[in-house]
């Protein structure tokens, strides 16, 4: 019994310090719920448990992969009901009904742990509501400026770094007889894309959580500098004309066949733009530019995460599983090229060799000391990310409603959030 | 009544007609042309803007493959088969019955019953989505094909009921009277009297609802929401990945799915007119 104790301490200890699963002994049931139900993701998520499973024999899993949509619905249901182990989720605004409701386990004692404290603390923010962390993240991507460095060359052009020197960039690009920026506001997230960024390098990150948690007046005088800047750019004919005409991909063309020069967007523009003929050396990315420099820099990286269900029956391995599938060695499997093609949450993982993973890799874990941002529809609840959604649509359209927009989306602001 | 043939017309009106007709024809077949033409397009066209241009290459049999052999397509299908046959077997047959019923029989409330299946025709089925619902719900049919097939024959047997009524009605009544003058029964008079005589009207009627329920969109997302249950009209969307819609794959699915029906329509051509114009001209 003693000396059984003293391996199990031994275990914890090498774990601890190398971060290698303890292999103490878990048996019974473990039940995972996954929404990863398109082919790829599908498949490196059932490979990863299977590596799992094989380390631990004795512990019977269980895996139901539900269609993305369907699981949205359906958590309220089998959180509640019907509770897996271990279960897939959104992290920040969109876990937080969840958390406030005692569904999801506190796993803050994760984060105790050296390996998971150095590991994941760029993503730890996003995770943590009431100073409490509630799941772990297991991949996420960058937001930024993709850009055709092909056209920035032909006009002399350079990765701008500020507000100036975008703005006159932009009006360079203008002058060539083409659009700076493509956007299809069609479904309206786009122009959310754009919100975040513009008011947190205007009013910092802290100021932008503050927005989506409703603290703030959308007619205070530094919600309207955000949109003065943005006023900017639609003014001096940035934007493709009729972008509310068009959805994200049916904007691509524009950029692919060099009408507009660059795209605010996440990764995963790159996959197609590749697809279409642009090379490597045509397409280049960077972050977005400081407008306001006594702002932190923080970025848009949309996080999928792992929760324990406060329900769950079998919590010792779910809390393993949590710990291998944020391992520096799963992260870099998962997450690379083959497999997601994301970025690891882990800062001991390597990331895959590809320009834009990497350049991404680099900016959020050295350049976003802000904080990290899960985008507009997913920070803001989402009653109010659709009303403001559509006001940043026809802002974009009409830039000169502001004051009635803004009106309206304050007054939404005291039906939303009571 | 009736506007006057084209031969009749005008040289001036004859020519107009001839030559704006396969202009208005291209027109309106132009969304089609382009789900055929993006079904044999690179995903990559969609991307440059490639939208109404040649193929940059001859996708085909890439698109056509992946949805056969690497997408649940084959699935969807086998569901939208399973669907659809119970569901013309069952409306069909209970339809002949009632016609036959409300046919043959003189009773007082025949006329008031045969309003009300008529009546239910004339219901927006939009407003009974959230009932309809919760009804399978608690029948633990939601997100079955039996639910989704005994709503559909509950919902179609009134336009069948009609339809087979009044085909019953027009046959000749001394048929049935000389039956029952033998002594034959009632139910022997419907198997061999009137069902034969019937076949027109039920393979018009078969081809009929064989399409409307095979194109059925609204239903199948109301009540089924999975793999293991969803018909083909909604399971194309499962082309759409976390990211991107797959245009070219979802264009190759449509393809797909609409062949059963308009195969249906050519080899039953003769039916589905006959079974539009059936009762139109007595």
């Amino acid at each position: 019994m003693l000396s059984k104790m003293k391996t199990t301490a031994a275990a914890a200890a090498v774990a601890s310090a190398f971060a290698v699963p303890a292999s103490a002994e878990l048996t019974g049931d473990l039940t995972i719920f996954l929404d990863t139900s398109n082919p790829a993701p599908r498949a490196t998520m059932e490979a990863m448990i299977a590596r799992f499973g094989e380390k631990h024999p004795d512990l019977n899993i269980e895996t139901t992969v539900i269609d993305r949509e369907a699981y949205k619905t359906q958590i309220r249901n089998f959180l509640t009901a019907n509770a897996p182990d271990v279960a897939t989720w959104y992290a920040a605004n969109r876990m937080r009904p969840y958390v406030e409701a005692g569904l999801f386990e506190d796993v803050s004692d994760l984060y105790a742990e050296p390996a998971i404290a150095e590991g994941l603390a760029s993503t730890k923010g996003a995770l943590t509501i009431d100073g409490k962390q509630w799941g772990v993240a297991y991949t996420y991507y960058q937001w930024g400026v993709y850009y055709r460095k092909d056209i920035f060359d032909e006009l002399g052009l350079s990765e701008p770094t500020n507000w100036e020197e975008e703005k006159a960039n932009c009006g360079k690009i203008v002058a060539s007889g083409r659009a700076c920026y493509t956007i299809g506001t069609k479904y309206l997230w786009t122009a959310g894309g754009w919100f975040d960024y513009l008011n947190m390098r205007t009013n910092g990150f802290d100021f932008h959580m503050d927005l989506a948690a409703g603290k703030v007046s959308w007619e205070d005088e530094r919600v309207k500098q955000t949109f003065m800047n943005w006023k900017e750019l639609i003014d001096m004919g940035g934007f493709i004309a009729d972008h509310q005409t068009y959805s994200w991909q049916e904007a691509l063309p524009f950029m692919v066949n060099g009408e507009a020069a660059s795209y605010l967007m996440g990764n995963f523009a790159v996959a197609p733009l590749r697809e279409a003929g642009l090379t490597d050396d045509q397409l280049d990315f960077y972050q977005f530019p400081v407008i306001n420099p006594d702002v932190e820099l923080s970025e848009d990286a949309p996080t999928d995460t792992f929760h324990i269900p406060a329900n769950a029956k079998n919590k010792e391995a779910a809390r393993e599983f949590l710990r291998f599938a944020t391992s520096p060695e799963e992260q870099t499997i998962i997450n690379n090229g083959k497999n997601l093609g994301q970025l690891p949450v882990n800062a001991a993982s390597s990331v895959d060799d590809d320009k834009f993973l990497q350049q991404g890799f680099k900016m959020l874990s050295t350049n976003s000391t802000g904080g990290v941002a899960q985008f507009w529809d997913r920070d803001a609840p989402a009653e109010m990310a659709k009303v403001s959604m559509e006001g940043f649509q026809e802002f974009m359209v009409k830039p000169d409603q502001l004051d009635k927009i803004l009106a309206k989306l304050e007054r939404a602001r005291g039906r939303i959030y009571k | 009544m009736f506007p006057k043939p084209i031969e009749k017309q005008s040289q001036a009106a004859q020519v107009a007609y001839k030559s704006l007709l396969p202009v208005a024809l291209a027109f309106w077949l132009a969304p089609l042309l382009a789900v055929a033409l993006f079904s044999v397009k690179p995903d990559a066209d969609f991307t440059s803007g490639n939208y109404w241009g040649l193929p940059s290459s001859f996708e085909g049999a890439t698109n056509y493959g992946q949805v056969f052999f690497n997408s649940d397509m084959p699935r969807y299908l086998l569901n939208s088969f399973m669907i659809t046959i119970p569901t013309v077997i069952g409306a069909v047959a209970l339809s002949s019955m009632t016609g036959f019923a409300l046919g043959i029989y003189k009773f007082r409330a025949n006329l008031w019953i045969f309003f009300m299946f008529v009546a239910g025709n004339f219901v927006p089925f939009q407003i009974l989505m959230v009932p309809v619902r919760d009804l399978t719900l608690e029948l633990g049919l939601y997100n079955t094909k039996t639910g989704l097939v005994l709503f559909h024959v509950a919902f179609q047997t009134g336009f069948c009921t009609l339809f087979m009524r009044n085909f019953i009605r027009a046959l000749p009544f001394e048929l049935i009277e000389a039956a029952r003058v033998e002594g034959v029964s009632e139910w022997r008079i419907f198997w061999y009297v009137v069902l034969p005589l019937m076949k027109p009207a039920l393979a018009a009627l078969s081809v009929l609802i064989f399409t409307f329920i095979w194109n059925d969109y609204f239903w199948a997302v109301v009540l089924t929401q999975g793999i293991e249950s969803q018909p083909v009209t909604a399971g194309i969307t499962s082309f759409n990945a976390q990211f991107r819609a797959a245009y070219h794959l979802m264009s190759a699915g449509s393809i797909v799915a609409a062949l059963p029906p308009v195969a249906m329509f050519f080899l039953m051509q003769r039916h589905f007119i006959a079974g539009l114009t059936l009762g139109a001209v007595k």
